[in-house]
């Protein structure tokens, strides 16, 4: 950890929360893009990385300071999200993916897709988002936020452990059984992949 | 040939195998491991290219900031401050106990020695005469006043002559009042003792008696006597 950061926890422990800007400046795109990858969206996004920052903020006191803060935040990050995608799993009727004609990803639906479309056009049109997003839809949070991490934002495996705090093995398992899920649910469209 | 399980090929795709080159010498010669390898490679691809939306982060930290408590030495500081605050507190509630005691004790001493307490503007009167007597001296200064209230022209001799009489025993009534302590009502006998002397000694002349008549009026005397008298009453009512 540099000297600004550390002089920034020394001020924020000082009371000037003002201070936790300097923070919030150098680690928030980050936190943003670890919350993205495991919600998979802007909006819950947002809403994990505010908790976030919020989460370690109040945790302060007892960050050690010989650890890197952008490590602590981040795993910090990675367990608000996955918590807030496992309330969501809960709640059936959010963001649940409706079949509809016409797919929209503002509304949440999807069309079955059909065998007279190309894969590669399936793929690469408008609907591979939506895919996309019902294949990741069918993860654990657990192995959304291990694959997001490991693939997307090429974490190192001990460091995903360390994060989701299971160990190494576990956490590759879990890469592995994403990967695995997401390649048998695009299969059936993708026509190429097999 | 001994081909790789799924969980091998991945971990080589994601550049976590503990065996890449072996991994991909295999592949060079198996089509059905390489056919899957490729596979998983195309799935990778296909979550590989989801941008990320930029947040913003000014928003952000505005929303943030207005949730940040002060952290710091404030607690330990809150904790000091409150043992700090906790002997004057005491001390406060202490003083509060002795006068919420005083008054009460004040209050039932009061209400043991004047009840019924009566205001007609000139202070309090006390309904409880000390001397019994004091009822018929009462009761004959209002009639007398009432009288002299409600006629007309200079005064009779009889009621000179009673106006005399009252005055003897009123300086009596005015003495024993004072000596019990019942200031209020030496203080309403004292001024019936001045009309009463004014009755007795002033000239026959009808401002003369216009003069004592407002007075009596404005200064509330016949309904201070009349108090003081209706109370006696009841006194001795509830007393038989």
């Amino acid at each position: 950890m540099d000297r600004a950061e550390t002089e920034a926890i020394r001020e924020v422990l000082g009371g000037n929360r003002d201070a936790y800007r300097v923070l919030m400046d150098r680690h928030f795109s980050s936190v943003a893009r670890v919350a993205f990858r495991i919600t998979g969206n802007e909006e819950d996004a947002e809403e994990v990385a505010q908790e976030a920052f919020l989460r370690a903020y109040n945790k302060l006191p007892s960050f050690r300071q010989d650890s890197a803060f952008s490590t602590w935040i981040v795993r910090i990050t990675m367990n608000t999200a996955i918590n807030l995608v496992e309330r969501r799993n809960r709640d059936l009727s959010y963001r649940a993916p409706r079949i509809a004609d016409e797919p929209s990803a503002a509304e949440g639906t999807v069309r079955v897709a059909d065998g007279q479309a190309g894969p590669e056009g399936e793929l690469l049109g408008r609907e591979a988002a939506s895919l996309r997003e019902t294949a990741m839809a069918a993860l654990t949070p657990m192995e959304r936020a291990a694959f997001t991490m490991r693939h997307m934002e090429e974490v190192p495996m001990s460091e995903i452990a360390e994060a989701l705090n299971i160990t190494v093995n576990s956490a590759k398992q879990a890469v592995f059984r994403a990967v695995s899920k997401l390649r048998r649910s695009l299969a059936p469209v993708a026509g190429g992949l097999r | 040939m001994k081909h790789f399980s799924e969980e091998d090929l991945i971990a080589y795709q994601l550049h976590d195998s503990s065996n890449e080159t072996a991994t991909r010498r295999h592949l060079e010669e198996c089509v059905e491991c390489a056919t899957v390898s490729e596979s998983i490679a195309e799935t990778l691809r296909a979550f590989s290219a989801e941008p990320v939306p930029k947040l913003d982060l000014e928003r952000n930290w505005q929303r943030l900031r207005g949730n940040l408590s002060v952290l710091g030495d404030d607690q330990p500081k809150r904790v000091g401050l409150r043992w700090k605050l906790i002997w004057p507190a005491i001390g406060l509630a202490m003083v509060a106990l002795l006068v919420v005691i005083f008054i009460a004790l004040h209050g039932s001493y009061t209400m043991k020695t004047r009840r019924n307490v009566a205001i007609n503007g000139h202070g309090p009167l006390t309904t409880e005469p000390r001397d019994p007597a004091i009822a018929d001296h009462l009761d004959s200064a209002e009639r007398l006043l009432t009288e002299v209230n409600n006629t007309q022209g200079p005064l009779d001799d009889i009621t000179r002559e009673q106006a005399h009489h009252l005055l003897l025993k009123n300086a009596v009534y005015v003495h024993a009042a004072r000596e019990s302590g019942d200031m209020a009502q030496a203080a309403v006998l004292e001024n019936l003792g001045r009309v009463l002397t004014t009755l007795d000694n002033e000239p026959e002349t009808p401002h003369s008696t216009w003069r004592l008549r407002l007075e009596m009026n404005t200064s509330g005397l016949l309904l201070d006597i009349r108090i003081l008298r209706q109370n006696d009453d009841g006194n001795q009512g509830a007393a038989q």
